[in-house]
């Protein structure tokens, strides 16, 4: 193989567009902004954030968040048919557990548990049989030790250990049932059904009461299913479906066993407890003693003293009737209901204040226990009643009658639907205003309030704005800051989608005024300042209008530490960027107060902040950036984004945003302005550039700049960017980093080289300079600088275009331009230097390119090899010029190359022979001929 | 060589009136065939009384049992003396049960369990067998129950309780001398009661001056053993239940239901040997364990 072939390039005489073409009004790559921000388009915005989401790996607590709102949402959509209740009590169930929680130490008697300390379990059966004397009583006494079946006390519980030994019993209920010792069971239940009369930790009681509730069913149906067995044997027979005449003699006295034994139960909450998990068995004696029963134990439940019992036991009775009878059993809840309301005042006795108060509860804490009891028995009722109206008033007046009505107006508001409560609001606010003083429970039922008047349908009219005064009085004098910001936040969106816009600065003033007055460290409140701020901005109409409010900004502004000022702008900025229905900010307020919040996130940036963190922060501000417009003023427009580089210089992404609205800016006012823009513009972006930290966006931004420059005939600018490129290419890292990973750059650098070679060919050439094809040649100075490995694809595809654009810059007449730039076409009309230059050039990349070959070679890359040989190969008979006798050699070397490395069946190499066939020049035929020979 | 004896009952509650016919089989499983000298089945039935220790001195002539009374005992011969063969093999029998027919006699009473008289009914299945081998036994308990009389006119009764109505130095409290003010009122739908169902009424605390700790229901059985020369008599209890617990609110008519336990309790009873009664307690038990009872006796009948 001879070491040395000179390029020739052949001159194409008949240069003529050989592409098809037509006539377009849009540009192909233009992004369709408008559609996306139009609201009317919401479905395709849901479809493509649906496509988001599923490239986003979940946060799986938020996961379980979002199934937890699936399941909730789903009880609503059927509670206008038939209301399942089971589902919705286990949703119920799920909220009770996770809000009534305690760090309290907790306290389990059984004498199925191991370990804890005895307790006598005489001491009741002595004070019975008091006629037995001393030894007697030791006697038995010493008995009950050995007894396996003694009770024990377990103290010390924390709540997880408590819930494990909750459910160890209720493993102990289903071993013993399978071991045939049924009364041990029943013992078991019972005693769990005895821990609920236990009120010592009462912040406990509701999830207690679930747990147990749970061993209670679960032992109900044990007893259930064996009755049924015994029955019906195997067959699967509903409930509905069981004649209680064609019971057996044997299972019904099996059942009216149960019953008796349940009847002799001394105490009487775990007699109640277990007659009514063993309320479905009645069905065994009798059908019809059911429903009785039902209404016998509602009035049993009397007797039992403790509000807090009561009522939970009633939820029981509730929750098994449900279960029952469905729809029937609303009754139950309803009267229910009424028995809870005579026993109202049981809760505030003096005894039990007395209780919470030890337990270091406050008042709203212990009220809070009653009220998902409260709430499950209002649920019920309201299924039952036709007009849903007159209960509410009824329950309302009642309100207004008793004393400490607080509880059950909570329940009732949040309890009933929005547009009961609406018709009623003004009723409401007054008996709430009535005895605001002394209510504990004030900010919980004002937000719940808030919520439904949220739910209002748009009416402007002056029942909203007393509402509104009303709620501001009462408001204005609570005493606790954070209570305060709880209501505001339902009611501000309330006053947002319902009152006048001078109605809502007031109430920003009044809450401005009221945080400065209340004397305590406003930054201690951010976050739920936050969460106003939040509402307001998704429930205004127009979110604009917001910020043209004087009492919006000194709110946001009010929080003082660095960190809750960020979160706050970031929050801000998010949610109005995502109710903003216009593509373009030109109002000036809006603009300088989103620059306000902007420069506060920007502010917010030092060097340990997270890569998260900042690309959320360059997020907003380039929105910001793009949203706003001077529209024609371009000078502003300008000068917009000469502030924006000062006040957001530590952020490149936003500086990449700014060069490119820049850019957008120059070509949009291109035709009717003067060159003094598209120079000022073309300056910026030049000036800007380099404060870049990656050098690979420095480099794309550079070549963008060149291109923008040759559009507006600014060959010098364009110029000076392309220098600036060439000398950064050594400077573009091997690997970028990129959500965390480190990217291999190649790809894009081959793009970004072979994008800067099409450039070099409509830039003129420097005739001031010494050297022919200045900036070409300094590019091919600067990548024989750089160290390439000689097998790295990169460096032989750069040659191969390399070559390529050598060969295109010989021929008389370019295969494009642009209009007002001269090209070196018509600049040096194939000139005789200048061609030399460029065909010695290509001579030393193809003597490269050789080399490469040579080396891949080496390398036993025989694919890569073939590849660039068949490259080459299909260059020289392309390009080259095949009447030079060097060149045809090449051409056959390579092939020859080729065809030992792999056989001519190849696709790649029947393509290029083909193409070869169809040559009709005399050249083309020769070695077409002499390739076939070899 | 192991074989099992055991008598099963036709009916599954095993409660039979007079004049009804016991029927059921005696069941015999045997590893080998068994040789045997006879297969019987007694019934009994009898009254056992006792005396309890605190008034046993002044018996001193009785022992602290007195001879059961006998109110029923037939027997019959279910196989003759011969070879059961290898197996389950099931031997039907009827029985009629009839009391006895004498002027001394009680007639059938009621099966029931108390603490110083138990009336109790008995089969007895007997193997005799071969001098070497020990004769084979089961018995099984059946339960003897009145007929069904018509229900008789309920009787209801009605009280108020107050310290007013206390009789004085009842309670404990009153050595205290510091009886609170209380006004309940309380309500039985029928002393007269019928065994199969529950005793009910309510219970209402109209005033109370302190807490209540419990308000309690308590069925007690009065028992009286003895003759015209002297008897004992013994109040115990056979069920308590609570119906209040903790403080209930007031002016709250709470009700009252108790079922009265199988065999533990029956029909009021007087014969020239013993008696049984019952009486109904009402207790309230107040925060500092004062205690105030009312007593109602109750007369039961097995009615319909």
């Amino acid at each position: 193989m001879p070491t040395y072939y000179k390029w020739c390039s052949v001159k194409k005489e008949k240069q003529k567009h050989e592409y098809p073409s037509l006539e377009v009004t849009n540009h192909p790559l233009r992004v369709e902004v408008h559609n996306l921000k139009h609201n009317s388009n919401k479905s395709l915005l849901k479809s493509l954030q649906k496509w988001s989401s599923s490239f986003e790996e979940l946060d799986p607590l938020l996961r379980f968040e979002q199934m937890d709102l699936e399941n909730n949402s789903e009880p609503t959509i059927e509670s206008d048919a038939t209301v399942n209740y089971s589902k919705i009590w286990s949703v119920k169930r799920t909220a009770i557990l996770n809000k009534y929680t305690t760090g309290e130490k907790l306290t389990i008697i059984s004498s199925y548990l191991p370990g804890g300390e005895k307790i006598s379990s005489f001491s009741a059966l002595l004070r019975q049989v008091s006629n037995l004397n001393e030894k007697v009583k030791h006697r038995l006494e010493q008995l009950d030790d050995f007894d396996e079946s003694s009770v024990r006390k377990t103290m010390g519980l924390s709540q997880q250990e408590f819930v494990t030994k909750i459910h160890m019993l209720d493993d102990e209920i289903k071993k013993a049932w399978e071991t045939e010792q049924r009364v041990k069971a029943f013992k078991i239940a019972i005693q769990c059904s005895k821990l609920l009369s236990d009120i010592s930790v009462m912040q406990f009681y509701p999830s207690k009461f679930v747990l147990i509730s749970d061993v209670l069913d679960n032992f109900g149906k044990l007893v259930y299913d064996r009755l049924k067995k015994k029955s019906f044997g195997d067959a699967a027979i509903e409930l509905e479906d069981i004649d209680s005449g064609l019971v057996p003699e044997s299972a019904r006295e099996t059942c009216q066993n149960w019953m008796f034994k349940m009847a002799s139960i001394r105490e009487l909450l775990p007699r109640l407890y277990m007659e009514m998990s063993l309320l479905k068995c009645y069905v065994f004696i009798s059908k019809d003693e059911i429903k009785p029963a039902i209404a016998r134990l509602i009035t049993m439940i009397r007797g039992i003293g403790n509000p807090l019992v009561a009522i939970y036991i009633r939820v029981y009775l509730c929750k098994v009737a449900s279960a029952l009878y469905g729809k029937e059993s609303e009754c139950y809840f309803h009267d229910n209901l009424k028995e809870f309301l005579e026993e109202y005042q049981q809760i505030f006795q003096p005894a039990m204040a007395k209780k919470f108060g030890a337990q270091l509860l406050t008042a709203d804490k212990y009220l809070s226990l009653y009220i998902p009891a409260i709430d499950w028995l209002l649920y019920g009722t309201l299924n039952t009643i036709p007009c849903k109206l007159t209960l509410l008033d009824e329950l309302l007046q009642l309100c207004d009658k008793t004393e400490n009505s607080e509880l059950l107006l909570y329940c009732i508001v949040s309890g009933f639907d929005s547009p009961n409560i609406i018709k009623k609001s003004s009723a409401i606010l007054d008996t709430i205003k009535k005895s605001a003083e002394h209510m504990v429970l004030l900010s919980p039922i004002l937000s719940a309030l808030g919520e439904h008047l949220c739910h209002a349908d748009v009416y402007r009219q002056l029942s909203s704005e007393a509402l509104s005064q009303t709620w501001w009085k009462i408001v204005s004098n609570m005493k606790s800051t954070a209570n305060f910001l709880q209501v505001l936040e339902p009611w501000i969106q309330f006053a947002c989608t319902q009152l006048s816009a001078q109605h809502i600065n007031m109430l920003l003033r009044g809450t401005i005024r009221y945080m400065i007055k209340c004397g305590k460290p406003i930054d201690d409140y951010s976050s739920q300042i936050q969460l106003v701020v939040k509402r307001m901005l998704k429930s205004i109409p127009d979110v604009e209008e917001l910020f043209l409010m004087d009492a919006f900004m000194p709110l946001v502004e009010l929080v003082q530490t660095s960190n809750a000022r960020t979160m706050m702008a970031k929050t801000v900025l998010l949610v109005f960027f995502e109710r903003c229905n216009s593509v373009q900010i030109e109002d000036h307020i809006i603009i300088a107060s989103l620059m306000r919040l902007c420069c506060i996130l920007h502010e917010a940036i030092n060097a340990v902040t997270v890569e998260d963190e900042l690309k959320i922060s360059s997020d907003l501000i380039n929105k910001y950036i793009q949203t706003v417009s001077y529209q024609d003023d371009a000078r502003e427009q300008l000068n917009f984004y000469v502030e924006c580089r000062s006040a957001f210089i530590k952020l490149d992404s936003v500086l990449k945003t700014l060069v490119h609205a820049v850019h957008a800016l120059a070509n949009r006012a291109r035709p009717s302005r003067s060159r003094w823009l598209s120079r000022a513009c073309a300056a910026y972006s030049f000036v800007t550039v380099p404060s870049l930290q990656c050098a690979l966006c420095r480099a794309q931004l550079y070549l963008l700049g060149a291109h923008a420059a040759l559009l507006v005939a600014c060959v010098g600018q364009a110029e000076a960017n392309l220098k600036a490129f060439v000398s950064l290419i050594p400077d573009i890292p091997l690997y970028v980093q990129e959500d965390g990973q480190n990217k291999p750059t190649h790809v894009k650098v081959v793009g970004l080289l072979s994008n800067f070679l099409s450039t070099l060919l409509i830039l003129p050439d420097n005739v001031d300079s010494s050297s022919k094809a200045y900036i070409l040649s300094g590019f091919i100075k600067t990548m024989e600088r750089i160290h390439w490995r000689k097998t790295d694809p990169l460096y032989y595809t750069l040659l191969l275009r390399t070559l390529d654009l050598l060969c295109n810059l010989t021929q008389e007449k370019y295969i494009y331009h642009i209009d007002g730039v001269i090209s070196n076409d018509e600049l040096y009309g194939s000139e005789e230097e200048f061609i030399d230059v460029l065909e010695n050039y290509a001579t030393n990349i193809c003597q490269e390119l050789l080399v490469v070959l040579k080396a891949l070679g080496d390398a036993k890359e025989t694919n890569k090899q073939y590849n660039l040989a068949l490259e080459l190969f299909w260059r020289i008979i392309k390009r080259g010029d095949l009447r030079e006798g060097s060149m045809t050699s090449l051409a056959i070397n390579l092939w020859v190359l080729s065809q030992k490395l792999q056989d001519s069946n190849n696709k790649f190499a029947k393509t290029l022979l083909s193409a070869l066939e169809r040559d009709t020049s005399e050249e083309g035929r020769l070695l077409f001929d002499k390739l076939n020979e070899t | 060589m192991t074989a099992s004896l055991t008598i099963s009952l036709k009916r599954v509650n095993k409660i039979y009136h007079e004049g009804e016919i016991i029927a059921g089989v005696v069941i015999v499983d045997t590893a080998a065939d068994l040789r045997h000298e006879g297969l019987t089945l007694t019934m009994e039935g009898s009254v056992n009384l006792q005396i309890s220790s605190k008034n046993a001195g002044i018996f001193d002539a009785f022992s602290n049992n007195i001879r059961p009374i006998n109110l029923i005992n037939t027997s019959i011969e279910l196989a003759a003396a011969g070879k059961m063969p290898i197996g389950v093999t099931e031997i039907p029998f009827e029985m009629p049960l009839v009391g006895r027919q004498s002027s001394m006699s009680l007639g059938l009473l009621e099966t029931y369990h108390g603490v110083f008289v138990n009336v109790m009914y008995t089969l007895k299945c007997s193997m005799k067998r071969s001098f070497l081998n020990k004769p084979l036994n089961a018995s099984c308990q059946f339960f003897v129950q009145y007929k069904q009389q018509e229900r008789p006119p309920s009787k209801p009764v009605r009280c108020e309780v107050s310290p007013a109505t206390l009789r004085a130095g009842g309670g404990a409290g009153a050595a205290r001398g510091t009886v609170p003010h209380f006004q309940l009122y309380a309500e039985i739908d029928s002393t007269v009661c019928a065994l199969d169902r529950p005793i009910t009424g309510k219970i209402r605390v109209d005033e109370c001056s302190v807490a209540i700790k419990s308000i309690e229901l308590q069925l007690v059985r009065v028992e009286t053993c003895g003759s015209a020369e002297g008897y004992s008599k013994d109040a115990t209890e056979v069920q308590n239940i609570q119906v209040c617990e903790g403080d209930v609110r007031r002016a709250r008519p709470v009700p009252l239901h108790l079922v009265l336990p199988r065999l533990f309790t029956c029909p009021t009873t007087a014969t020239p040997y013993f008696k049984i009664e019952f009486e109904l307690n009402i207790a309230v038990i107040f925060e500092d364990d004062y205690l105030v009872t009312e007593n109602f006796p109750i007369l039961l009948l097995r009615s319909k």
